[in-house]
């Protein structure tokens, strides 16, 4: 027996007790402000785990986030609005009447929304994802903004512009890091498993990988159109966070922030993508101070807003220089780290012990 | 080697940090909160978007708050603070910019110049039980089933139906072509109340002969131009973006499109001037105008901006940033203390409040009525051309 195995099972579970536990604690001790903020985390680290899945694990530059996003978001918030908010806030023109009376629950919307998300990815992802590298940005990038034109487009369904408010809020710590936590776990096992190793051949090398006998076409579809169904998920979670949505919520910069957050936590690392969602949107708000009016050393500096972009940039600019791989290159976070490092003896057993 | 270890260890420092005071911050602000209410300073919030697309308007807005809060930096007897805010013209920022106000113990808040992002910190804001005075977001979904936003614009079904009035009353228009920018909320909202009026008031379901489309953005108008033109009509409404707005008001009148062109608010910038100043027949609905002060407010508000900015414009935003502070201060006065609950029912009893951009009584959406104001563009500057009163 594997001393070791043991152990890290044992870890696994206590590990998701203790969160279990944090979370249940923070949403009664933490003020709505820090909660909002932690969710927003769990967002973002959906979003950057999803998309280091396209881009960092089955090496395809895919710019189309924000249009999975859109698409999820859209779907969750048509599903749970109430009649009554669809009649008010659809007063350019009257919402189509099959979408009227609809008002599902918060969770199978969610799901929902991953579900449109992915049925978009197939489609978008069966001509788009003959091609590669630049040219595969290119195209989905044109998908994310030709999303965005339709639902602007479409006021009957979508209400165009004007966005849809009144969405069913949802502020519990457990429901949006329960999605986190969930996405996360699927997504280690999908990277572990042969699925897992088909995306990486395919992105350490395409062709060798075709020639080993991996079907490219079809794992590009399966990482496409799984990235896309949890980028549905967090647009629907985003959703409920904010409460209101709009078409210009998800301009293309949207992706690049995503984008930002998988190339900082490092490319084909999700223990990566986790650390610097996380980082990222706590220092965003953790940075407002520097624009703030304060006195140093005497001297009264005004508020500059943008300062904490600055700051941001800079700190960016060091680790992109110095970490061309980002905070976690490729590496995962794995117990056998620790324990090595807390000193236990492994068990490096050969064959059959 | 020892370069890339030190380096290694910096950013590890760096980052740990960052975390470390991001978590700790938690406990700083619930403490400087409880300070706050045993102080003798009251505390308004203000979300802006400082950074990012809209940032050209919420500083023009911060200029009028800053203004008002220094000529009146007090209210029962106590300092009030301005506590500023960047929602980074983003949605999720909006909503975080009020949750953080709240957090800090704001006890009015101001904001946001785009409704878009006054619909995100809405919620949250009436969550909280704090209540919000929006400067110049005009969308009516903004207020629409939210207790606790009130506003000192008027809102685009005004708006649309000023211009058609003018439109047909004074310009004596019979038909009209509608040139909008479906992106835009504003542009679409303007666009549909000014239909619905326009065909009232002439009575004729066919009045608008012609509706096109354009996209933010864009910058070749002339597939919709040529449209319009063939259709013939008295007077286009194209309300939208300025720097859109600008090259198409300038691309009609090289096709040879006579007809007035009208908007709304947005047009009121320098870079829509640079384009069109030399044109004729431009006009557009503003909440404010220099030349002809509405009330004392007014006066008092354009000589200090003078005095405060001079090498700036005055405008519209900055005007309805003045009124949002104003009519904070005038409620918590009203209210007699800081209790949010009872400054809500004063703010929402607010009739016939004095500001510089005219007399605001809100309605029982929390919306302002008010008069709104029409100039025009003649030799490179905007000139006032006539006041449309709610009534009509």
């Amino acid at each position: 027996m594997d001393g070791r195995k043991n152990i890290k099972i044992a870890l696994n579970i206590a590990t998701l007790l203790v969160t279990a536990v944090f979370l249940y604690w923070g949403d009664s001790v933490l003020s709505p402000f820090q909660k909002r903020i932690l969710n927003l985390a769990a967002i973002f680290v959906i979003l950057g785990a999803s998309m280091n899945l396209v881009v960092g694990f089955t090496g395809m530059f895919s710019l189309g986030h924000s249009g999975f996003m859109c698409v999820g978001a859209y779907t969750a918030a048509i599903l749970t609005m109430s009649p009554e908010s669809k009649e008010l806030i659809y007063y350019m023109e009257p919402i189509v009447p099959w979408l009227k009376n609809i008002e599902w629950p918060i969770i199978p919307a969610t799901i929902m929304g991953g579900i449109i998300a992915a049925v978009f990815g197939i489609l978008v992802g069966f001509p788009a994802l003959r091609l590669r590298d630049d040219y595969l940005a290119i195209a989905t990038l044109g998908f994310a903004e030709i999303i965005r034109i339709i639902v602007t487009n479409t006021i009957s369904i979508t209400n165009g512009a004007l966005g849809l408010k009144n969405i069913p809020s949802e502020k519990s710590l457990l429901f949006y890091w329960s999605f986190c936590i969930i996405t996360i776990i699927i997504l280690k096992n999908l990277i572990n498993s042969s699925w897992g190793y088909a995306f990486k051949a395919i992105r350490d090398n395409e062709i060798a990988a075709e020639a080993m006998g991996v079907s490219v076409f079809k794992h590009k579809m399966l990482s496409f159109t799984i990235g896309a169904f949890f980028a549905g998920i967090a647009g629907a979670l985003m959703a409920f966070l904010i409460t209101s949505i709009d078409p210009t919520m998800f301009r293309f910069l949207f992706t690049f922030q995503i984008l930002l957050i998988v190339v900082l936590g490092g490319m084909g690392s999700l223990t990566g993508s986790v650390i610097a969602g996380i980082i990222i949107t706590i220092a965003m708000e953790w940075l407002r101070f520097v624009e703030r009016p304060m006195t140093i050393l005497g001297m009264d500096i005004p508020g500059i807003p943008g300062m904490r972009m600055v700051i941001f940039a800079i700190l960016l600019l060091v680790v992109v220089l110095f970490y061309r791989q980002g905070l976690m290159g490729t590496k995962e976070f794995n117990w056998d780290w620790l324990l090595d490092k807390l000193g236990l003896a492994r068990n490096r057993e050969r064959g059959i012990s | 080697m020892k370069v890339r270890k030190f380096l290694a260890l910096m950013a590890a420092v760096l980052l740990a940090a960052v975390a470390l005071v991001g978590c700790g911050g938690g406990g700083e602000k619930a403490s400087s909160e409880d300070a706050a209410k045993d102080s003798d300073v009251i505390k308004i919030g203000v979300y802006e978007p400082l950074t990012g697309i809209n940032a050209a308007g919420g500083e023009m807005t911060l200029d009028g708050i800053e203004l008002a809060n220094k000529l009146y930096p007090e209210v029962l007897g106590k300092k009030v603070e301005l506590v500023v805010a960047d929602n980074k013209s983003e949605k999720q920022e909006a909503a975080n910019a009020v949750a953080r106000l709240v957090n800090e113990g704001v006890d009015v808040i101001i904001g946001s110049y785009g409704s878009s992002l006054s619909m995100a910190g809405g919620p949250v804001a009436e969550e909280a039980g704090v209540p919000v005075i929006g400067c110049s977001p005009t969308n009516p979904l903004v207020t629409k089933g939210n207790d606790y936003y009130f506003r000192v614009c008027f809102i685009d079904p005004f708006q649309g139906t000023v211009m058609a009035n003018y439109a047909v009353n004074t310009l004596g228009a019979k038909t009209a072509a509608i040139i909008q920018d479906v992106q835009q909320d504003y542009s679409v909202g303007l666009s549909k109340y000014f239909e619905e009026s326009f065909k009232e008031l002439t009575g004729d379901e066919n009045a608008i002969v012609a509706k096109v489309n354009y996209n933010t953005g864009d910058k070749d108008f002339s597939a919709q131009l040529t449209e319009v033109k063939d259709k013939n009509p008295d007077v286009i409404f194209a309300p939208g973006n300025f720097t859109e707005c600008g090259i198409l008001v300038e691309r009609a009148r090289e096709l040879g499109i006579k007809a007035p062109i009208l908007g709304g608010d947005t047009w009121e910038a320098k870079e829509f001037l640079n384009r069109v100043g030399d044109l004729e027949d431009i006009y557009f609905s503003t909440h404010f105008t220099a030349e002809e002060p509405v009330t004392e407010v007014s006066e008092t508000f354009l000589n200090e901006f003078k005095k405060e900015y001079p090498d700036k414009q005055v405008n519209a935003f900055a005007a309805l940033g003045f009124d949002s502070y104003l009519l904070a201060l005038d409620a918590i006065e009203r209210a007699g203390s800081t209790d949010h609950e009872k400054i809500k029912e004063e703010l929402a009893k607010t009739s016939g409040f004095k500001g510089a951009t005219g007399i605001i009584t809100l309605d029982e959406n929390g919306d302002a009525t008010k008069t709104a104001i029409i100039k025009k563009v003649e030799d490179g500057k905007f000139v006032y051309e006539a006041k449309v009163d709610p009534q009509n």
